[in-house]
């Protein structure tokens, strides 16, 4: 919200001596810091960021009161020279507790133009002038006092004005010139002919003021807050005047804002008042709120005086009673969010400054809480994989329907999770798999100019569920490209499928790894990081035995058929050694290649034996006849 | 390479002149069988020598074809053992040549092979140390996750553990129980995302639910255990459209401790010591009064400026300061509706940005980077440990 200084100076004139840093520091240590600070109109306006449950400090004198309860200043006196109310000029009937009270007056316009520094006031605000003196006079008034107010062209109202729950379907031209259909929870201003205003946020278009307006009928009131925002959300019509209204205007001002607003048009433009009355009555002082001595002491870290505390809240307007223990508080009626002694005692502590709270660390009450398993699971799977040269990637959760079906197991159906209001539809469902978007990620790097990516995230993956999307933390890994080749002592290779597979062996996946190709030479495999096995409960494992004495390998190349699965030939080559030997069992090399037997392949089998002794050459033999024995029980020869 | 190629089939040409001049000449079946056989084999060997890509394999292929024993050279000249005298000295001489082309194609390739292996060893005399040497792949966490992981290890020694929460709730997790009105902007169909066959769930748009669940969880046994303290670093979601400062996914750690008699020394006490871990012991905090409908009294929390030491620079504005995290007491509401006693139990909770904080520690430009994985900013921005 832009404040103007010279208007903030006018509201409390002690705001006059402070330069514009000490001014921003005390707006900001009272919460309401400042974005910005621009030079426009031969002045300053100050961008001040004002919270949601500060209605009240939304204008020039709303800031001002905080800076004069802050400083301990006074604030000007609110120049308004009340009217002399009288009978109803229209007959106004407020028919629902949404509007309590409307004040209200008729004048009669005279000749004459907005004021040039009112002029210069709004565009410093940046809010254009209308030079229709009623406008611009409610919309400085706004900006100024924070109430919003409104007039209409009082000859083209028709009849009785109701304030009145509009009727579904009933329609309305508001002052942008969009036609609204409304609904049974708006709140309207009506005349006879049906509504004229939406109650809070805007005019309507037919009884707007123009430059042919002879006399105008003001409206200065207070709307229920929850109304006035579900309407401006409703119709997406957010105003100065909802955002005041929406967050909680004072009805006690209700008719100063009408004497105000009388007084500029009589000034600015000669207008004669004709009639001035209020219907209803501001509602009354909520409940008081008490505010322990305990309470405030616990919240603040040390014992403040129930006196400080009490000079401090009646500075912001409340009324206070000092009782035993603590106090009594009214909060003054444009406070709406002071309803819990926690808000009182905010209240002392702002203004006492939040730099006086002292700092103490929290006292131990109870014993610490380890990590969670699954959370250490995660981080040390991801140390370990960024040591395997792979890079975390964080990817959105949501993808393309295109995307996912390609990866998503099939009994996982897109439909369960899908957003009703995605970004776009390339993000309108969570993912099944991580591999879409390591895919991407993948081909985005090589596109790049990468010579190798190594891709890894750890993120829920979900799974369409009757009660909604179960989630699942899973690994992702992606690899391809070049592989080494970059120093004169390794050779360069294409990245392979078996490169992944090994390094999901290597995290502890102890099934066939399902490597995925995501593309020319690029490779993706997924898991379930709860199925990996946990880390080991033990601090430090059980000791076991290993052997001293050398170990003896031996070679066999074995002639299989293309087809031979490896898995089965090794498990018969294991089964026939002594397993309490037999240190490893593994193929060393595959040739596949025009000089070998049509349909078959070499296996270049690696034998590894280690006992407590030494090794007896024939023994050996023998095991490795036995192994060739199981190995041609299953079709293989040795390699001549 | 092609100066070798063009030497095998000089090889081959050269030998297959013998073998073919010899097939003229005679006509006994056992000499045209050799003839055959040496043809198919020389055939094999060719095809086979450009395949082998290491010493092992190439020294497999001399074994398999010039081997002393068994060899197909060695099978060949076997079958001599038994033709008669004129043939045994002309195939012979031609199984010979052939062998000895062979054996030079062998030593060609070896010497390609081993062109490497002995540059290594002249190298291994007179070694150059700045060369560059084989450096085992690095990969890198993610900056983000990394940060995370930081704030969590600083919070650690004040007994914070993590707790974590699904991305996917329930509006009464992520709103309902953070004092959050019914009628907050929030809960817009235009801010927050929601499930298309499961109205009631929604993507969390803050990791604050994770307070709640928390909270909801450890209610009963809150006396027992003394309080609770907790990170919930994590993921959330909000209706933004992508750009250089926006993100619909971004991360949030949440902070938050209950306990008897807290209040907002506790928060400070906490929170000096948690940003002197991060930026340094002489980082100074400092406290303003917000608004967050959970927390009451709430507070916006900034650090002295951990870039220019609170000299003033781009960074701060200036100021000296940056807004690091929001914060607060708990809220009475959000106490009540997990079940805990406002008036015997109090505590605080913090939500901080981590992109945010990322973004200007890094004084990385655009927001997307952190999304677009490219390796070389993950290699420089996340890094290892
Ligand atoms: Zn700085």
């Amino acid at each position: 919200m832009w404040i103007e200084r010279k208007a903030l100076a006018a509201e409390i004139p002690a705001a006059a001596g402070l330069d514009t840093r000490r001014l921003c520091e005390t707006l900001a240590a009272l919460g309401f810091p400042v974005d910005g600070v621009a030079a426009r109109e031969g002045t300053e306006a100050l961008d001040v960021d004002i919270t949601a449950n500060r209605g009240d400090a939304m204008s020039h004198r709303g800031l001002a009161r905080e800076l004069a309860a802050k400083l301990q200043q006074p604030l000007a006196p609110l120049e308004a020279s009340p009217a002399v109310e009288g009978a109803p000029g229209i007959d106004v009937r407020l028919e629902t507790p949404a509007c309590p009270v409307y004040s209200t007056a008729i004048l009669e316009l005279g000749m004459g133009d907005t004021p040039l520094e009112v002029q210069a006031f709004l565009l410093a605000l940046e809010s254009t002038p209308k030079r229709l003196p009623a406008v611009d006079a409610s919309n400085e008034l706004l900006h100024r006092f924070g109430h919003p107010t409104h007039a209409f062209d009082a000859d083209r109202i028709r009849g009785a004005v109701a304030i009145r729950w509009a009727r579904a379907g009933e329609t309305l031209t508001t002052l942008d010139g969009v036609t609204r259909t409304l609904v049974a929870q708006d709140l309207v201003i009506a005349d006879a002919s049906g509504p004229i205003a939406l109650a809070g946020v805007m005019g309507g278009d037919g009884t707007k003021v123009t430059e042919a307006t002879r006399r105008v009928l003001l409206e200065s009131a207070w709307f229920d807050p929850k109304t006035v925002r579900a309407t401006a959300r409703r119709h997406s019509l957010h105003t100065d005047a909802s955002h005041r209204f929406g967050r909680g205007a004072d009805p006690a001002m209700a008719p100063v804002a009408r004497d105000l607003l009388v007084d500029r048009l009589r000034a600015w433009c000669g207008a004669r008042l004709m009639g001035a009355w209020t219907v209803g009555s501001a509602p009354v002082a909520g409940a008081p709120v008490p505010l322990t001595e305990t309470l405030l002491a616990r919240v603040a870290g040390e014992p403040l005086s129930l006196a400080e505390a009490a000079d401090a809240l009646r500075r912001l307007g409340c009324s206070v009673d000092v009782e035993t223990g603590g106090l009594r508080v009214i909060p003054p009626t444009w406070r709406h969010d002071l309803s819990i002694p926690e808000d009182l005692a905010e209240e002392v502590l702002r203004l006492r400054g939040y730099e006086h709270i002292p700092s103490v660390l929290p006292p131990l009450e109870g014993p610490p809480e380890p990590l969670s398993p699954s959370y250490l699971q995660r981080q040390r799977l991801a140390r370990r994989l960024a040591h395997l040269g792979f890079h975390q990637t964080v990817t959105y959760g949501f993808i393309s329907p295109e995307a996912d079906v390609a990866f998503a197991a099939p009994g996982n159906p897109a439909e369960g999770r899908t957003l009703v209001n995605p970004l776009g539809q390339e993000y309108s469902v969570l993912r099944g798999s991580l591999l879409p978007s390591l895919r991407a990620a993948a081909e985005q790097n090589l596109r790049q100019g990468a010579r190798e990516v190594r891709l890894f995230e750890l993120a829920p993956t979900y799974a369409s569920a009757p009660q909604g999307p179960v989630e699942r933390f899973t690994l992702g890994m992606a690899w391809g490209g070049i592989l080494d080749g970059e120093d004169y002592l390794s050779p360069a290779r294409p990245v392979r499928e078996a490169d992944l597979s090994g390094i999901a062996q290597e995290l502890g996946w102890d099934r066939l790894p399902e490597v995925r190709s995501l593309g020319e030479g690029l490779f993706g495999f997924e898991l379930t990081v709860s199925e990996l096995p946990p880390a080991e409960a033990r601090v430090i494992p059980a000791f076991r035995p290993f052997s001293r004495f050398p170990a003896v390998e031996r070679d066999l190349s074995l002639l299989v058929d293309l087809g031979q699965a490896y898995g089965a030939l090794a498990a018969a080559m294991k089964a026939a050694l002594p397993l309490d030997t037999l240190q490893d069992l593994r193929c060393v090399d595959v040739f596949r290649s025009k000089g070998l037997p049509e349909g078959r392949q070499a296996w270049l089998m690696r034998m590894r034996f280690q006992a407590d002794r030494t090794l007896v050459g024939e023994e050996v033999d023998g095991w490795v006849a036995a192994a060739l024995a199981a190995a041609e029980s299953l079709g293989a020869k040795l390699r001549a | 390479m092609d100066s070798m190629q063009r030497q095998y089939e000089e090889g081959l040409l050269a030998w297959w002149g013998v073998i073919l001049r010899g097939s003229k000449e005679s006509d006994g079946p056992g000499e045209a069988m050799v003839l055959r056989e040496m043809k198919k084999r020389s055939a094999d060997f060719y095809n086979l020598l450009p395949e082998c890509k290491d010493l092992d394999s190439l020294n497999r292929l001399k074994g398999e074809f010039v081997g002393r024993d068994g060899s197909h050279a060695a099978k060949l000249m076997d079958r001599l053992k038994t033709a008669p005298k004129e043939q045994k000295r002309d195939l012979g001489a031609a199984i010979n040549g052939l062998k000895q082309g062979w054996e030079e194609g062998l030593k060609t390739r070896q010497a390609e092979l081993g062109a490497a292996k002995k540059d290594l060893n002249a190298l291994a005399d007179r070694w150059d140390p700045s060369l560059p040497p084989p450096v085992p792949a690095r990969g890198a966490l993610h900056p983000l996750n990394r940060l995370m992981d930081r704030l969590v290890e600083v919070f650690r020694p004040l007994g914070f553990h993590v707790e974590e929460g699904p991305e996917v709730e329930t509006e009464a997790h992520n709103f309902d129980g953070l004092n959050i009105p019914e009628d907050h902007s929030a809960r817009a169909s235009s801010d927050t995302f929601y499930l298309a066959a499961h109205p009631d769930l929604l993507l969390r748009t803050h990791t604050s639910p994770v307070q709640v669940r928390t909270l909801l969880r450890v209610a009963p046994e809150l006396g027992t255990r003394g309080g609770i303290r907790f990170l919930a670093p994590g993921r959330v979601y909000r209706k933004d459209e992508i750009d250089p400062t926006h993100s619909p996914m971004f991360h949030q750690v949440e902070g938050m401790l209950v306990g008897h008699g807290i209040g907002m020394q506790h928060l400070k006490g906490t929170l000096e010591y948690a940003l002197r871990a991060l930026f340094g012991p002489h980082t100074e905090i400092r406290l303003r009064p917000s608004y967050f409908p959970f927390v009451e009294p709430g507070c916006e929390v900034d650090v002295s400026c951990p870039l220019c030491g609170a000299a003033g620079c781009r960074v701060c504005k200036g100021s000296g300061w940056v807004e690091i995290l929001g914060a607060g007491l708990i809220h009475p509401n959000v106490l009540t509706y997990a079940g805990i006693d406002p008036t015997v139990w109090s505590g605080w909770a913090f939500g901080m940005g981590v992109e945010r904080m990322a973004m200007m520690l890094s004084q990385t430009p655009d927001l997307r980077l952190f999304f677009e994985n490219d390796q070389r900013f993950l290699q420089a921005m996340g890094g290892l440990d």
